[in-house]
């Protein structure tokens, strides 16, 4: 791994525990061990990502990747998903939106507000486990434009 | 109400029979009263007649005498010129009067009078010319110088004077009852005109508050049919909301029960991930067949039986329960899908759903049969699709085992801009106490020998509801289902009420 890589940070937004979990094990299993920075509400997560002020200045040399789940208690997902896309700062951070939602309408709104990649969490183990894998090697071809 | 409406023709019949009777009255008592004036008109044309006889005859009896007594007098022959037209005509008028007066029985005496004064003073007066003529003057002078004939004529003159005066009495009398006569008619027909338009105004009167009635019930009925439809269509958009909030709900619900599952499944995962490396473990330190102590041999039952079977069953479960939300997602989605109306040929469409059903019907070597009495149909083609696969498919599921299958597909139009699918089969049929059971999620009816989980139907019936449409199944044990779907020809015609 190049050391551009592994200063990624994996910023995951998930409120519950026991998703976040799997999603963590199976990142690793995959072989990623880029740092997983976890948030359980959004409140907290947009407070990390836009810092105190609320600029995103504080975001500008980091390299995220952010895992978004849609249903959290404080606001909806959407809104977040829209923040970061507005901000100058994390735009180009890519954005996975992990819902149970396969609802089309809701993905294409996902697609429409600037999200990389639209993941329906499955039962099935093994599908996502696959997926989350699939996830590991996106982390190992992305490229992080700005201040690169 | 019908009381009312009894006493309003009670009343109008009534006043048409007043008017009727009246009229008959007036036309009644007119043709008398006309007869009674024909009577006096002639009447009063024979004592007319009567007067003028009358006078011509008194104007000839004169004439006669005044030629008699020229002649006397000179000898001449000129003056007995007229008189024998004067006699001639003298007794031609008392014949006509004798024969105007002879049912009047008061005149007789005077006229049997009059002709004996005649039948004297005639003679007279030839026999005093016929002595004229022979010369014999002073015999004519002396039957002159009686005075016998001009007593006649006195007394003849009186008689004339008589009827005339009498005649002129009937005239008068004739004409003033020929007057009161008019003037019976005049009021006669002043009081018939009166009343009857006191009836029109009183049947006109009764219409008139009839109709008032009528329309004051009908603003009564308008006011509450309005405030009917008022009331439906309140009740209509109560309804539709619950429909939606009952479709949010399931859509919530399903999405909630979806987390957990998640996890339940990401988990026994793990636990299976994990009891493999254990039994590996065991396999590497303790193998199978080694002398082991009862914990070992416990632990080995349980990574190798126990732990499987309980994963085993977790996941069996998790994935039914998953099936379960995935339908309920499905049809509360349904419900809240978007329709796209398109004319559709449906007979293209049904071909193209039996096709798919094909090679399935020939391996029950069965058939299909298509009557369509409807050319196309409006409405959304995904659904439709659905709608009739389904149908088609269930029909080649539950077939009757060892009947050759016949599948009878019908389109015939119904009323009220509507169109009847059936769809029926010779297949196993449903029970009675099943035929609104299949309709509901996870419901199944019959013996459970065929997979499946319930959802088709009721999914089916979502789809034709949220068509604007609805579905009923006939279906005898043993013999075969009928399920009719009734849709709108156009469903834009349609009031949307999910819209």
């Amino acid at each position: 791994m190049s050391p551009q890589q592994t200063a990624v940070t994996i910023v995951m937004i998930e409120d519950d525990q026991g998703h976040a979990r799997l999603i963590e094990k199976n990142i690793r299993r995959a072989g990623v061990n880029n740092e997983i920075a976890a948030f359980a509400d959004g409140t907290t997560a947009l407070g990390y990502l836009l810092g105190a002020d609320g600029s995103g200045a504080v975001s500008a040399h980091r390299f995220l990747l952010i895992l978004l789940d849609l249903n959290l208690p404080d606001m909806a997902g959407g809104e977040i998903l829209a923040r970061i896309k507005a901000n100058q700062h994390l735009r180009r951070s890519p954005v996975i939106v992990l819902t149970t939602t396969d609802d089309a309408r809701e993905i294409q709104k996902c697609y429409d507000l600037g999200a990389n990649l639209y993941v329906t969490k499955p039962v099935n183990y093994e599908e996502f486990a696959n997926a989350i894998r699939q996830l590991g090697l996106f982390f190992s071809i992305v490229q992080v434009p700005e201040n690169a | 109400m019908p009381a009312r409406r009894r006493s309003v023709a009670r009343a109008t019949l009534a006043f048409f029979l007043a008017g009727f009777l009246t009229l008959a009255a007036i036309v009644g008592l007119s043709i008398w009263l006309s007869e009674r004036a024909k009577l006096y008109y002639s009447q009063t044309v024979m004592d007319r007649g009567v007067r003028v006889a009358a006078v011509e005859l008194r104007h000839a009896v004169q004439t006669a005498e005044s030629s008699q007594r020229g002649y006397l007098l000179t000898g001449n022959q000129i003056y007995l010129a007229p008189y024998g037209n004067a006699k001639a005509a003298a007794l031609r008028e008392l014949e006509t009067i004798k024969r105007a007066l002879a049912p009047r029985a008061e005149f007789q005496q005077a006229l049997e009078r009059l002709t004996a004064i005649l039948a004297e003073k005639i003679p007279e007066m030839d026999d005093t010319i016929s002595m004229k003529r022979e010369r014999r003057d002073s015999d004519a002078l002396a039957v002159i110088r009686t005075h016998r004939g001009k007593a006649l004529m006195d007394e003849a003159n009186v008689f004339f004077a008589g009827i005339l005066r009498a005649v002129d009495e009937r005239l008068a009398i004739g004409a003033e009852e020929q007057q009161a006569n008019a003037a019976w008619l005049r009021w006669l027909t002043l009081l018939g005109g009166a009343i009857i338009m006191t009836v029109a105004a009183g049947a006109a009167l009764t219409a008139n508050r009839y109709t008032r009635e009528l329309l004051a019930a009908r603003s009564e009925v308008d006011a509450l049919n309005t405030n009917l439809e008022r009331r439906v269509q309140e009740r209509t958009t109560d309804l539709a909301e619950l429909n939606v909030e009952l479709q949010r709900f399931a859509y919530v619900v399903s999405h909630d029960l979806r987390a957990p599952l998640v996890n339940i499944m990401g988990f026994t995962s793990e636990l299976e991930r994990g009891v493999a490396s254990m039994k590996a473990a065991l396999d590497k330190f303790m193998p199978n067949d080694s002398h082991g102590d009862a914990a070992t041999k416990e632990a080995r039952i349980a990574a190798d039986e126990d732990l499987p079977e309980a994963i085993g069953f977790i996941r069996s479960s998790t994935r039914k329960m998953d099936s379960l939300i995935n339908a309920i997602l499905k049809l509360s989605r349904e419900g809240r899908r978007t329709l796209r109306p398109e004319r559709i040929d449906l007979r293209e469409l049904v071909e193209v759903s039996a096709d798919a059903i094909q090679h399935q019907i020939a391996a029950a070597h069965g058939s299909i049969q298509i009557d369509l009495e409807v050319g196309s149909i409006v409405t959304d083609r995904m659904s439709l699709e659905q709608i009739i696969s389904n149908l088609l498919d269930n029909a080649v599921k539950y077939r009757m085992a060892g009947r050759p299958l016949a599948i009878v597909l019908r389109a015939k139009p119904a009323f009220d801009g509507r169109l009847t699918i059936e769809v029926s089969d010779n297949g196993r049929g449903i029970a009675e106490q099943d035929r609104e059971r299949i309709f509901e999620l996870f419901r199944r009816a019959g013996p459970q020998d065929t997979p499946g989980e319930g959802i088709g139907l009721a999914n089916v019936r979502a789809m034709v509801r949220h068509l604007g449409g609805d579905i009923a199944v006939n279906s005898q044990i043993g013999m075969g289902t009928t399920f009719s779907i009734t849709l709108p020809r156009d469903i834009t015609n349609e009031k949307q009420v999910n819209a």
